[in-house]
């Protein structure tokens, strides 16, 4: 079987994709997602010259604006009443460059 | 509690209601208990709704107090569910993942007031795979979910609780979500009338999102009658959802007509396919001899593309959940991992405890696919053949009103013998290719396969926006084959044992 993805691949893409894992679960994502990978083959051998891609199964869909009207919507308590933190009626997060100090 | 209520169809409810043999209110505290006995051998449950159950009981109550029972809806009184990743203002929606496990839902979907309001009494939210990633129900982070007709056997899934339900009687109706066949194969494991309709039939506002231009809501039954009283109370725009369209069908007209004269396809290349168990292909066939008995011109289609709809499922379907589940960041809701020091850290360690093993593996898979090089070789091709596709089904409904196809290969598996996800993949074989078109397709149970003995469901597929001709086609055959039974083991309010 092709070799699609080396370990150091998937500690890129889990990086990419906010998942981190272990030594041991990257060995086994890499050996999952070459199978898997493989298995899409078929995708990549079809003459498609010229064929239009289809994004979406509705087509003629166009943007819909609403006016520009207030509405009911959450409250801030409604909206913050699922952050697992929160202060000052704000999301709480840990420091965004570097390590903090707590 | 001798009444399974959650055992009738919503005409025998509404009858019984109306003569004032029992009340919505009975209803509702009846099914409840039932569930507390019945669910402990399915676990299709992961928790109930009573105070929204008698609240939506007490209106039905009112209405028929008030001497029209019509006042409360084409679904007064009927005992129904969702499936959890269906959002329910007050309820837990943890999609059965870590990630949501305290998650609870500040408003509700559009499905799911849409069937409240038609007077359905709201029982619980049932069990899924996680995130609807698979076809068995087993990636639940909260246990699995049994085959009521062999506790040994998966349900099937995603939507396998919401089948499960249905079979057990433990419901009347429920709804489920349909990306690859999530709907449509644990209909078939479970032997119930099961509705994917056609994208944009039913807004997908408040269920929590797979893969965007692929999920569609639709209901689990034990009778075309009520799966089509189900689509027309879930059926039509939302503003809330610009995909969803403006249809005002009434699913339930034609399913007196019978399929004389229609045209029905078959498709020698889904019969033949490798993998497809004979006990299977028995029953499609079957089903095909009967229709042809009762006066429907059986045409043979071709589908030359259908082949690679596994591949582009494969390839659309984690690009678009990659995309979707970038929204679970530790920060607004879902899972946070304690004691993180700056924010990378949090994100990779919430995100990394949060989804389970197989929620990991699809984002990791969209990840790589959009990214830069690897999109140009994967992604775009499978949106072109997204194209050949539709255009396959197309051509052929210029041939035919509705096709018949097997749902899965084969009837429900038992815990844990399918182990290898690609393996697993091939549960959707015959379901996927309609996701990717668009169009809309159902099960309907015809009766145990010959070698294992469990249901097996014939898939009909409708042109687009024509889900009436599938539900037409479903109502003759339930003429030969009957109403879908509640699985032996608990019909007549038993327990499963």
């Amino acid at each position: 079987m092709t070799q699609h993805l080396t370990e150091k691949d998937v500690r890129g893409i889990a990086t990419y994709a906010r998942i981190g894992l272990t030594d041991e679960e990257v060995t086994e994502m890499t050996v999952d997602l070459n199978s898997i990978i493989e298995s899409l083959k078929p995708i990549t051998e079809y003459d498609l010259e010229g064929v239009e891609p289809t994004f979406h199964p509705i087509g003629n869909l166009s943007n819909v604006m609403r006016g520009d009207v207030e509405g009911e919507s959450f409250t801030q308590e409604v909206a913050l009443e699922n952050a697992p933190k929160q202060q000052d009626g704000s999301f709480l997060i840990p420091a965004i460059l570097g390590g903090g100090d707590e | 509690m001798a009444q399974a209520f959650a055992e009738l169809s919503v005409a025998q409810i509404q009858a019984g209601l109306t003569a004032k043999e029992f009340s919505a209110k009975e209803v509702a505290e009846s099914s409840l208990a039932r569930i507390a006995s019945a669910d402990k051998a399915v676990h299709a449950f992961l928790e109930t709704t009573e105070e929204a159950a008698l609240a939506a009981a007490a209106r039905v109550d009112a209405a028929i107090a008030a001497g029209d029972i019509a006042q409360a809806g084409p679904l007064a009184g009927v005992p129904v569910a969702f499936k959890d990743n269906m959002n329910l203002e007050g309820t837990h929606t943890t999609c059965s993942s870590r990630m949501l496990e305290n998650y609870v839902s500040p408003y509700t979907a559009t499905c799911v007031s849409k069937t409240i309001e038609a007077g359905g009494i709201p029982l619980g939210k049932l069990n899924m795979d996680e995130f609807a990633f698979g076809s068995s129900t087993e990636t639940s982070a909260f246990g699995r979910t049994f085959n009521p007709w062999d506790l040994e056997r998966v349900p099937g899934g995603s939507s396998g609780g919401s089948s499960a339900a249905v079979a057990a009687g433990l419901a009347t109706l429920t709804l489920g979500s349909d990306t690859g066949g999530s709907i449509r194969q644990p209909g078939s494991f479970c032997g119930t009338v099961a509705v994917k309709p056609t994208y944009g039939v039913v807004s997908r506002y408040g269920v929590v999102a797979f893969g965007s231009s692929l999920d569609q809501v639709g209901p689990f039954a034990r009778n075309v009658q009520d799966a089509a009283l189900a689509m027309n109370a879930l059926a039509g725009h939302d503003p809330l959802d610009c995909t969803s369209q403006p249809v005002t069908t009434d699913f339930t007209a034609n399913l007196a007509e019978g399929v004389s004269g229609m045209r029905i396809g078959v498709v020698p290349a889904f019969m033949e396919a490798e993998g497809l168990a004979p006990e299977v292909r028995a029953k499609v066939e079957e089903a095909v001899e009967h229709l042809r008995q009762m006066g429907a011109e059986i045409v043979e289609v071709d589908l030359p593309n259908a082949q690679a709809a596994m591949s582009a499922y494969y390839v659309l379907g984690p690009c678009e959940a990659f995309s979707n589940l970038a929204r679970f960041d530790s920060v607004r809701y879902g899972y946070c991992e304690p004691g993180c020091k700056d924010l990378g850290h949090q994100y990779e360690a919430s995100r990394s405890a949060g989804f389970g093993p197989e929620a990991r593996r699809r984002i990791m898979l969209g990840s790589y696919l959009l990214s830069a090089g690897v999109y140009e070789k994967y992604y775009y091709p499978a949106q072109q053949v997204r194209t050949l596709i539709t255009q396959d089904y197309v051509k052929a409904y210029e041939k035919v009103d509705c096709i018949i196809a097997p749902v899965a290969p084969r009837t429900a598996f038992k815990f844990g013998e399918i182990a290898d996800p690609t393996s697993m993949y091939l549960s959707d074989m015959f379901t996927i290719s309609i996701n990717i078109a668009g169009n809309g397709g159902m099960s309907m149970p015809v009766g145990l396969g010959a070698d294992s003995g469990m249901p097996v469901g014939v898939q009909l597929i409708s042109p687009a926006f024509k889900d009436e001709n599938m539900l037409r086609a479903a109502a003759a055959l339930e003429t030969v084959y009957g109403a879908a039974p509640v699985a032996p083991a608990f019909a007549d309010g038993k327990d499963g044992e």
